[in-house]
């Protein structure tokens, strides 16, 4: 039978022991799978950042592309 | 502006205006010192300064880097260049901004400072998770690794004493929010011109109003808020449409929280299976890439997902297109927060009025203030970034190297506080009905359904002549 003060610290424990087994073993080995080793470097070398919330956040801003500066006026 | 009696009986600002005053002179900081650091040659040159004026703001705040097997390859950047202290000093601004919020409401600062810095160090905690290079390259958010942070914490050992001062989750998002006002920048709406605009700016709106109602009317949710929060997430821009509409119609944590575990859920599945799906059904691929710019939530999943398109197709154009429409689509963030705040206070929240009160007034006395400040920065910044090249050059360097990186911590933390006063119990009922579930889907389809057909009529028949190089 746990004390149950040593309920929440024991509970607190074996989460951040799942986290810690999650982030330094599993998604390490995961990542290193060919497919996904291959679309991970694939974005890397295209500079990439799939985490960005917004724009700002972004490795390389979306201006206007080159291509369409000329081209793309407001009304046709 | 409003004022509130603490309970020690200290006269302080409403939360409101706290958030909107420090926020202010955040943004109106990275402003002035930018300009006095502006440099002295090509300061007009997009292609010398492609992320706008350096601003020495920018070494005083970072976060982890994307690290792969040890979370010590966090600590430096991709040049190899160490970011400890700019991670450290990130945190200070945490600390700062939650003593400056407390002081300017009247409350004791000294109460907050041992809660402040250990809920900065979790926030911390929560990027490291966030910054782990699968993690981050599926597009698993900070505000989710926050969330789980708080919630692992509030649900277990749950909030020391000493912490409970400093849990202030709204005021920080309510700061993050006028702070990330300087990024939502109205001129950016007409990068793609007509097309661009068509697609955002007819679809979104369509969907935000046709998956409220279905929520609320048709499946009958009672949550209008939940409804609301659900829409926006799904038919803005995913994490920070939710955090300004949840703000705007003042959704619950549990609501915000399931919105955003919605959100990122589906953005993963779509970020990858849309790119082989558009090349499998032959569809144009800069029709492909405004229909992934109009329907993935976040902006990094966009570009992902453009990126992948482009990639086989050995097309940049989808890429661009892509992350474009998502930019018109995140400057769009400002104007729907707004309208949701008026149509909360005006016609949701409405309650038994006084005899001497008018509707204006009771639905002023309900309006979120801070989303004044929010929209404030908001038209301060496109202002001053339409006036000229350089001054674009200047607004850019504040917003990218500092606003952003600090509402970035902002947000992580409020989620960490969030999280830390969520009950998992609270949570039970909203995940077992399977309702809002159910609604994220069905309003997805209408989004997805809706841009394609948008983007075939702009990109693929309309405007065909002026996209094709």
């Amino acid at each position: 039978m746990i004390h149950p003060r040593l309920a929440g610290p024991l509970r607190l424990a074996a989460c951040a022991g799942i986290v810690a087994l999650t982030w330094l073993v599993v998604l390490p080995r995961v990542g290193r799978l060919p497919t996904i080793a291959r679309h991970v470097r694939a974005m890397e070398n295209r500079q990439v950042n799939p985490s960005a919330m917004v724009y700002t956040e972004l490795e390389r801003l979306p201006l206007r592309p080159d291509w369409a500066h000329e081209q793309i006026i407001l009304w046709p | 502006m409003p004022h509130d009696v603490t309970v020690s009986g200290h006269r302080g600002f409403h939360e409101d205006t706290a958030a909107i005053v420090v926020g202010g002179l955040l943004v109106a900081l990275a402003l002035t010192v930018g300009w006095s650091a502006r440099p002295t040659e090509n300061a007009v040159s997009r292609k010398a300064f492609p992320k706008g004026w350096p601003n020495p703001l920018a070494a005083t705040i970072d976060k982890p880097q994307t690290w792969d097997d040890s979370p010590t390859q966090a600590m430096s950047d991709k040049k190899g260049k160490p970011v400890t202290v700019p991670i450290l000093l990130g945190m200070a601004w945490v600390v700062g901004v939650l003593a400056a919020g407390t002081a300017l409401r009247g409350r004791s600062v000294a109460a907050v400072l041992p809660g402040a810095a250990a809920l900065a160090v979790l926030g911390g905690l929560a990027y490291l998770l966030a910054a782990q290079k699968l993690v981050n390259h599926y597009n698993l958010e900070y505000p989710l690794w926050a969330l789980l942070v708080g919630l692992v914490i509030g649900n277990t050992v749950g909030a020391p004493r000493w912490l409970a001062p400093a849990l202030q989750g709204e005021f920080l998002i309510k700061a993050g929010l006028v702070v990330f006002g300087a990024e939502v920048l109205f001129s950016r709406l007409l990068e793609l011109g007509l097309p661009g605009l068509l697609t955002s700016w007819v679809v979104t709106p369509i969907v935000l109003v046709a998956t409220y109602w279905f929520g609320v009317y048709r499946m009958q949710i009672p949550s209008k808020s939940l409804c609301m929060v659900i829409s926006a997430d799904m038919s803005v821009c995913g994490v920070s449409a939710a955090i300004a509409t949840g703000a705007a119609c003042k959704a619950k944590k549990e609501e915000l929280s399931l919105a955003i575990g919605l959100s990122l859920l589906f953005t993963v599945g779509m970020m990858v299976a849309m790119p082989p799906f558009i090349q499998w059904a032959r569809i144009d691929p800069i029709v492909g890439g405004a229909w992934l710019g109009g329907t993935i939530d976040a902006t990094g999943a966009v570009v992902a997902a453009g990126e992948m398109l482009g990639k086989e197709l050995d097309d940049k154009r989808p890429a661009e297109v892509a992350a474009t429409v998502k930019m018109i689509q995140n400057s769009m963030i400002g104007i729907i927060a707004f309208a949701v705040a008026v149509y909360w206070a005006g016609w949701v929240e409405t309650g038994a009025r006084g005899p001497r009160t008018s509707l204006a007034a009771e639905a002023w006395d309900r309006f979120p203030k801070f989303i004044l400040g929010f929209v404030a920065t908001s038209v301060v910044c496109s202002f001053l970034f339409t006036r000229s090249p350089e001054n674009s050059l200047w607004v850019d360097g504040a917003t990218l190297s500092f606003t952003s990186r600090l509402r970035g911590w902002l947000f992580c933390v409020g989620f960490v506080c969030m999280g830390i006063q969520t009950v998992f119990r609270e949570l039970a009922p909203y995940l077992s009905s399977g309702r809002p579930l159910l609604l994220y889907v069905l309003g997805q389809c209408l989004n997805l359904a809706l841009s394609l057909a948008m983007a075939s009529l702009t990109f693929g028949w309309l405007f065909r002549k002026v996209v094709e190089p």
